[in-house]
Formats: structure tokens, sequence, C-alpha cells
């Protein structure tokens, strides 16, 4: 049985699965952690953050090593020794290296203790330092400054970079060993949490749940497990009350439900709310929120539907037309963004506005790049390599309102108009979410679990485009597209302006780069996915093009390239 | 406790793989112990022109792993489970009856005492594999019309069975319209699986099964009104309806519909294959009828599943969660070899619906006979079934009922196979839209004898 066969054999059920696979894999139900979970679900402050705490990844900086980082002093707790020896063997390390780390093994077990009392290597924007940990004074300014403590030092270390570090047994006059290494990779080429750390270890350090801060911490700073407002949950029978459609306080101190709770207001939230003592007694009475509504009773997710595509040359024609469809929109969000006009040249709300507006916008547009790349991920890890070529041809037409229908890619100011097209394209269940859920549906007949979970992420991302797109529209509603918009019908650029033509060129080698960097996958492509991205930003880079387009009073478009690598594809 | 005694080799020509088709791929079963797998568009192309490379894949995937028992073993298990035909009598006058009413044409003449049921429960529980739950069936005619005995073995078995460390379980299959308080109060407090007769609505039920004689209302009121405080609070009892479908009214829905409303959980239906009386078995054409009946009937269930996370047609359950385990097995029951019947004058026959046929009489209360075993074992034997050797569905369907066996047909045959193509293709659907459906039916192997 050659391997190719094997991988195009799916085993479903238990006697399947033990003759391809593990016996104990026969599939079965398991209890896992929602994508709410993730790393990048969190709330993002990381001093120590909320969900977990960011700085116990800096714990296992050093290859086989885990520390303890005070301000001043970083203690080695304990050795993984049989991994040290593992990569001896392989000749990644030298029999001295692992000398040494037999000799903190040894004396770790004998209570001896060991730290680390000088860090060398490249300190990320502080370039190369050699650190002396104990000098560390706790503020960093000035020029030659060095990390103000020893963990934002450790933090500053570049993945894969070189680092040296000297080692001192007991106090001052102890022995000293020194040991050379990489930074370690805190996360696998999945973006998974590197399988050096141990459950639980990102949380050890957290608190128990804060529920008397929940009072003072308002303003949508919890968002994901606090929210400030939510609708209040349905009686059982259909109401025909519209005020059940009203956001109300979460944390309203009335709780009972036999008539809609008052809405929450800008102006005098506080004394509807429970008090600080009372959320200590009463958090259990704080209801689960979903899709923005209490719940009482258990959640029934809705039904997903999607109809596979009936072969696998039809799922891959389809995800090289979605790939194009993130491009194509790309150029649309991108022409929108810049249509606005300048947050600097505005006064007041309005620029606040449009400096949220435009921030909002890239975000998506930003968004949309992620897709593009999870796209082309997974038509690499259908196909295989060297099988797989780039999905970067751009679509000459996008999914339209209607299912079933497309029509053209058409740059233009952000009217409202053109805002509630955004909307209805990226709106649930139509338009390109639509293409997306029948790959998902074939995906999940017949894709890996990382594939499906991708496809996955760029839809659930797709409704937060959604979402962002409504709420865009509602910042905007009070004010005269005149007043935020350069001009309400912007021109073209002009065949021989020079301005577009550098846009072009850049598009063009940004296009090649990511090409060069999804042909490799990684980690040899690495080095030209980070030069795309190093491309797309700033002055020099393709957003500095754009700006230069659009200070002109020009629309920002993109014309048809004649490369067959990025020729425009049509829907299939 | 299991001891091979045999083989009997497959045939070297049968099929070892069956290509299948659902809504959202294709699919492959691995006929041998029953492995399920998606395949590429283009290896379905080559398991479909029968290329060489292929068919040495299926070859290689049919083979046993090494805790896999080949299934051409004759094996020997210790009985784990057995039936005491306890009653020889019934309330109920249903034409179709295999036992007729109980009595066995004879063969059973009088009701089974105490000594007899406590005779075969002692040796059940001494030669059973105390690791494994064994189970206690009580069959009839009727059992209920013995009831005392039925409260006095589930008594006597109960203790017999702790102070050995045994789990016993206990089945028991009735009409159903005898339950006074106390027998309700009995299933309530054991791990009874509790399958009660009921074939369709009103109508369709008394028509089918008449109360005897001249005696005054319809069988399904009485049913109804016994059944009813069970039903509301089963305890420990898995209460399931069996319906018996014969050619007068396939439409299996109406009836699945009408049993479910009378507030079972739980319905399994059963075509009539053999009828003593003649006219209502199926033949012919009914059964491709019978086939679109059943397999709309399950559509109707599946649609109530995906909202409900709960299947309530017991033959799609079963069949679902069969196939996610990958049963294969050369035996369609545990006949002769898990499971005897004890009929009333002590004799240990290989089936509750044998009663009084000299072939599958296997011994008695001082033991069995095992060469008589030996021989019965293998002539039953799916590969010793020349109608099903060379069928793909030869290790799901096993050959069907050995009672069943004489009025095997082309037609039923093809039914099973239709039947089993479908659960198969719903199986691979439901993995991929609806997985908690199948850790969400009863293990087929947990209680009742079927």
């Amino acid at each position: 049985m050659s391997t190719p066969e094997v991988v195009k054999l799916l085993p479903r059920n238990a006697t399947a699965l033990r003759k391809t696979q593990d016996s104990t894999r026969a599939p079965r139900l398991v209890a896992g952690n929602s994508v709410a979970t993730r790393l990048e679900s969190g709330v993002g402050n990381c001093f120590p953050g909320l969900e977990c705490d960011l700085r116990n990844l800096e714990r296992r900086f050093f290859p086989f090593l885990e520390v303890d980082l005070g301000d001043t002093s970083i203690d080695v707790i304990s050795v993984d020794l049989v991994a040290a020896r593992s990569a001896a063997s392989r000749g990644e390390i030298e029999a001295s290296a692992l000398a040494v780390y037999r000799t903190l093994a040894r004396d770790l077990a004998a209570r001896r203790q060991w730290g680390i009392i000088r860090v060398k290597g490249t300190f990320g924007p502080l370039g190369s330092l050699d650190v002396v940990i104990s000098a560390l004074s706790g503020t960093s300014a000035g020029a030659n400054r060095l990390p103000p403590d020893a963990w934002t030092a450790v933090r500053l270390l570049s993945e894969g970079t070189d680092v040296e570090i000297e080692l001192q047994q007991g106090g001052r006059r102890g022995r000293r060993l020194t040991l050379r290494g990489k930074r370690s990779r805190y996360l696998d080429d999945n973006g998974s949490l590197a399988e050096m750390f141990m459950p639980g270890e990102l949380t050890q350090s957290l608190c128990s749940p804060w529920t008397h801060d929940f009072r003072d911490c308002g303003c949508f700073y919890w968002a994901s497990n606090h929210p400030d407002v939510a609708l209040p949950p349905l009686p059982s029978t259909a109401p025909p009350d519209p005020a059940w459609g009203r956001a109300a306080p979460w944390e309203r101190a009335e709780r009972s439900l036999e008539a809609p709770p008052p809405p929450a207001t800008a102006m005098a939230p506080t004394p509807v709310e429970l008090r600080h003592y009372d959320i200590n007694l009463k958090w259990q009475t704080l209801n689960f929120v979903l899709e923005g509504r209490e719940r009482l009773a258990p959640y029934a997710q809705q039904q997903f539907v999607g109809r596979p595509f009936a072969s696998d040359g039809e799922l891959e024609r389809n995800l090289r037309y979605a790939a194009g469809v993130e491009l194509a929109v790309i150029q649309e969000y991108l022409a929108a963004a810049y249509s606005l006009k300048p947050a600097e040249a505005l006064v007041g709300v309005l620029r606040d506005t449009v400096r949220a507006v435009h921030a909002e916008i890239m975000r998506i547009t930003l968004g949309e790049m992620r897709h593009l790349r999870a796209a082309n991920d997974v038509l690499a890890s259908l196909l295989g390599r060297p099988a797989f070529i780039p999905a970067l041809n751009v679509a000459s037409k996008i999914p339209g309102l209607t299912p079933g229908l497309t029509q053209p890619v058409s740059p233009r100011p952000l009217t409202p108009d053109v805002l509630e097209e955004f909307i209805a394209v990226e709106a649930p269940s139509t338009s390109v979410d639509g293409l997306y859920s029948r790959i998902l549906a074939t995906l999940q007949a017949r894709g890996t679990p990382a594939d499906t979970e991708a496809i996955r992420t760029i839809m659930a991302e797709g409704e937060d485009h959604y979402r962002t797109f409504r709420f865009i529209k509602e910042w905007l509603a009070p004010h005269a597209p005149a007043a935020y918009l350069r001009s309400v019908a912007p021109k073209r650029p002009p065949d021989d302006n020079a301005a577009h033509d550098q846009l072009q060129r850049k598009y063009g080698a940004l296009l090649s780069l990511l090409y060069e960097g999804y042909l490799q996958g990684l980690p040899r492509g690495g080095p030209d996915i980070n030069d795309a991205r190093a491309a797309m930003l700033g002055r020099g880079g393709l957003e500095g093009s754009v700006q230069a387009v659009a200070d002109q009073g020009f629309l920002i478009a993109f014309d048809p390239i004649a490369d067959p690598r990025f020729s425009p594809i049509n829907p299939p | 406790m299991i001891q091979k005694i045999g083989i009997v080799p497959g045939d070297p020509t049968a099929p070892v793989f069956h290509r299948f088709r659902s809504e959202s791929a294709e699919h492959l079963l691995i006929v041998p112990f029953s492995r399920v797998f998606d395949l590429s568009s283009e290896l379905a192309r080559g398991f479909d022109a029968g290329d060489p490379s292929v068919l040495a894949l299926a070859h290689a995937l049919a083979a046993p792993t090494r805790d896999e028992v080949p299934l051409e073993d004759v094996v020997v298990p210790s009985p784990q489970s057995i039936s005491l035909n306890v009653s020889v009598a019934c309330n109920l006058a249903c034409s179709y009856c295999y036992a007729s009413g109980g009595a066995f044409n004879g063969a059973q003449p009088s009701a089974m005492s105490w000594s007899t049921a406590q005779r075969a429960i002692d040796q059940l529980l001494s030669g059973a594999d105390h690791a494994r739950p064994v189970t206690i069936a009580f069959m009839g005619g009727e059992p209920f019309v013995n009831r005392s005995l039925i409260h006095r073995a589930v008594a006597y078995a109960d203790a017999a069975a702790k102070s050995r460390e045994i789990d016993v379980r206990f089945s028991v299959t009735t009409n159903g319209t005898l339950l006074r308080p106390d027998d309700i109060a009995l299933l309530r407090a054991h791990r009874f699986a509790v399958t009660v007769s009921v074939d369709g609505g009103a109508t369709l039920h008394d028509a089918q099964r008449p109360l005897h004689g001249r005696a005054a209302g319809g069988s399904f009121a009485a049913l109804r009104r016994a059944v009813e405080p069970l039903l509301r609070d089963p305890g420990l009892a898995q209460i399931v309806a069996r319906a018996t479908v014969t050619r007068r009214d396939l439409n299996v829905a109406s009836r699945v519909a009408a049993i479910l409303k009378i507030g079972f959980q739980e319905v399994g239906v059963s075509p009539l294959r053999v009828d003593p009386r003649g006219g209502q078995a199926l033949v012919g054409a009914d059964w491709g009828r019978y086939l679109d009946a059943l397999k709309a009937a399950a559509r109707v269930e599946l649609t109530y599943a995906e909202r409900h996370h709960r299947l309530r047609l017991t033959n799609l359950a079963v069949a679902l969660r069969q196939i996610h385990r990958g049963a294969s097995a050369p035996y369609p029951c545990g006949a002769g070899g898990g499971y005897f019947s004890v009929a009333s004058d002590g004799r240990w026959f290989a089936c509750h619906r044998a009663i009084g046929s000299a072939d599958f009489d296997l011994g008695d209360g001082e033991g069995l006979d095992a060469e008589k075993r030996r021989r019965f074992l293998k002539s039953r034997h799916v590969h010793a079934q020349s109608a099903c050797r060379r069928c793909w569905a030869r290790y799901l369907c096993s050959g069907a009922c050995h009672q069943e066996a004489s009025a095997r047909s082309d037609s039923g045959c093809g039914f099973i196979r239709g039947w089993l193509e479908f659960c198969l293709a719903t199986y691979c659907d439901v993995l991929n839209g609806c997985p908690e459906l199948l850790h969400a039916v009863p293990d087929a192997d947990e209680g009742a004898v079927r």
C-alpha cells in the first residue's frame, strides 16, 4: 500500500479506524474549548491578561529550561533533560551543552539553585545587547537604553535568534556555566501553542474570577465575558412587545422578567445595576449571553446547511475563486477607506468618527489578507506540494447580493449605497459567506480538521466584518456624505498618472512575493511572506502609494494584471 | 470463556468491498469487519473500474487486525442470556403468532414451574462469564399470564446474581394489556428492557391483535390504559414498542406516528415474513414497497432527530450504532451461542421461536449437548448459507433470523440490502452533520433479547 493511497482513504467508523490508525481513535464526541477560548480571542492586555497570563510564555524562552522571572532575577526551576538528550542524539546540541543541562538537572534535584545572570542576544528594537539581569533598573529611557526588567528583556528577544545565557549556582560566588541556543518558538507551524507548554501553564498565575471588579469595569472593557448590555431573555411564549428587542443592562439589579426590563441608557446606568457587594453574592444569576441575547434555556445551535461540491476539482476551482474574491474585495475596501477625508482635516466628533471608520475598514482589509492566506493553505493541504500552485488571481466578479449572481469588481467611494452593499456582501449565509459554506460542507465530508477549522475561521470573521460595517453605517448616519468623503464621485486616475502607475507596480511586486512565499510554504517561504508584509506597510510600501493617489483626489483602483499568475479569474 | 471449535471457510470469490454514496461523498464498505471509509473521487473510480491495485488495497483492508476474531471461526461463548417461556397462553389472538399463543402447536402444553425456572437461572449464573452482564428474558404466550413466576424469578435471580457479583438484567416481551401496578413496580425497580407489541393505531392494532374470544372492547384501549403509567414513569426500565407490519398495510410512518402518540419514546418495526395461517406475510413486490415505506419513515425521524438529537425509530438507531461500531458477525443473533430459550419443560432450545423444534433442541437443565451445539453453530454460520455467502451484506445481515431462513427470497434479501445501503449512506451523512446522534442511540447489545 503506497502512502498516497492511504491519504485518499478516510476511515470513518470504529473498525476502519482500528485498521488504519491507532485503535484508541474511534470516533467519539470530545468536549473541547470553543473558538472563543483561543489566545487571539482573549482580552488583549497582558499584565497579566484576563483569559491567560502571557508572561508565562517567557518561562520557556530558552530551550529545555523553565524559569521564574522576577524584576531583576531569572531562576531556573526545571530542565527537560529527556528532550535535551533527544536533541543531543540528533546532533542538534553539542555534548558540552548536554553536560550543562545534566549539571543543572542534578543540582536542581538536590535543591541547589541556579539563576540566569546575563542574557546576550537580539532584543527587538533595542538591538544586540549583553544584559546583566541584576543591573536592570525598572526604567528604560534614552540612548543605549536597557530593558526595564527581566521579563521585558526576555520578551524583547526575537524568536529564533541566537541567545547566550550565563548561569550561576547559588549566591554571588557560585559556579558559572554558559549555554547557547535559539530563542524558543512559542507557537508551532499551525499557530497552536508549542507542545512544551503544559495544560494550565498559561493560566496558572491568574487570580480567581474578579466578580467584584465587574461592577467597575464598564464601557465594554470585558466585552467577551462581561457585556455591559445585552438583549433580555425572551419569555417562553413569543412576545408581541418590541421592548424585548431593546438592550438592557446585563447586571441589572431587578432580575424579574415579568415585563421587559428598562432599556440601558448612556445617561444613568448605575442606579439600575447590582452593587459591588450584590455581585459577589449574585454573580450566578447573571445570564449567559449568546448572539447578543441572554439565554435561560439550553442553546440550540442553528443547523448548518451547505451543499458540498461534487468533486475535488470543483472544490479546488471554488477555493481558487474564493481567494480571488478576497483579493477583489480588498481592492474595493481600499478604495472606500481612502475615499474618506483625512481625519486630521476634520474637527470634533466627525474627526473621531472618520478616524475610526478608516481604521475599521483597514482592519477588515487585513482580515481579508488572512483569509487569502487561509484559502491558499487549504489548497496546499488538499493538493500537496509540489502540485500546489498559489491562488492569487484576482476575481473579475464577486458574488452578488442575489445568491447565484455575480457583479463586477468596482472600486467606489464609501457612500451610503456602497456601505449597504458591503454589509450585504459580508452578511452571513449569503454572498461570500455562501461560497465558503459550500467549501466548508465539502471539507467537513473529506477535508482535514485543520482545513475545516481554517474555513470556519474565515466564516466567523466574515460575520465580524458584517457587524463592523453595520456599526460604521450607524456612526456615519448623522453626517452628510460630502462632510466625510473627499468627493462623492471621485474619478479614476488618468492613464499617465505616475502615482497610479507606482501603485500598480507595487501591487504586482507584492503579489509576486506572496506567490513565492505561498509556493514554498513554511518555513522556507517565511522570508517572502515577511517581505510581503513589509511591502504593504509604511510610506515606502503599498500604503504610501495608496495614500499618494488618494491625496491627488483620485479613486484607488487596480488595473487587471496580464501576468497569468495574477490575471483575472472568473467565477467557476 | 470463548472457545473456538472450528472454522467455516468463506467463499474466496465473495466480494470484499461494497461501494456506496452519501449526499456528500463517495464511500467504501470493506465487507469483513464492516469498515467504512470516505474515498477521493479518483480512488472511487478505481474501485468502480476494478483497478487491480485498488482491489489489492481492499483485500489488505479486509484482513483482521490483531484484536479481531477471524469471521470464519466458529466460537462457542458461555451462555449469557436465556429466555424463560413462562406462559403457554395469551389473552390476544394475533393471527400471525409464531408461538400459537404460547403452546407452540402443542409442543409446550403446560406453563413453566418454579423449579424449572430456578434450575435454568442457576445454570445460567453458574456458567456465565461474570465479567459481562447476563440477561434473563420472559417470553410466552403473554408472560404476565404467569406473573407470579416472573416476580419470583426476578427476586431470585437478583439475589443470586448479587451474591456472585454478577450484573443481571431482565427483558420481557409483552402485549402490555395485563400489566398491573405490582408488575409496573417490578419493571421500574429493575433494569428491564420492556418490548411492548403494538402494531399501530387503534383500528389497525385491534384488527391485527384482537382480544381472545368474545372479550369486550379492543386490545388497543386495554394496552393503552395498562401501559400509560409505565410510560409516564419508567423508572429503571427501557421501553420500546415493536410493530409487526403485514402486507395489508405497509405504511410504516403512519404506524410509527400512531405509536409515538401513545407516549412511547422508541418504536421498532418488523415485517412479517412467515405467517402460519398465510396471507399476511410480505411477498414479491411487497418488499420494494416496504423498503420505500421504511426509508420514508426513517427520513421523517431524521428530520425530528436533527432538532431533538434523539432517534425514535429503533431500526434506524440500532443500524447506525452498529455501523458506527463496525459490527460484523457471521451469526444474526446469539441463538445457540450466547443465548438460549428454555421451554416450560426445561429443554434448552437455541431460540424462543424454535420451541419444540428438534434441530434447535440443544440440551436441558443437566447441560448442553456440545456436539449438537457445534453442529448447529457450524450449520448456521453465514458461510454455510448458500444464498448468503457471496452477498456483500453477509456480515451485517448475517443471514437474518434462522426461523425465517426458509422464507428467504430474492425480493426479501433485496429489501435488506436496500435498507443497509440506506443506513450506510445515512451513517456517513449523520457523522458529518449531526454526530451526537450516534451517541444518543441506545446500545443494541445492552438489555434486550431480540
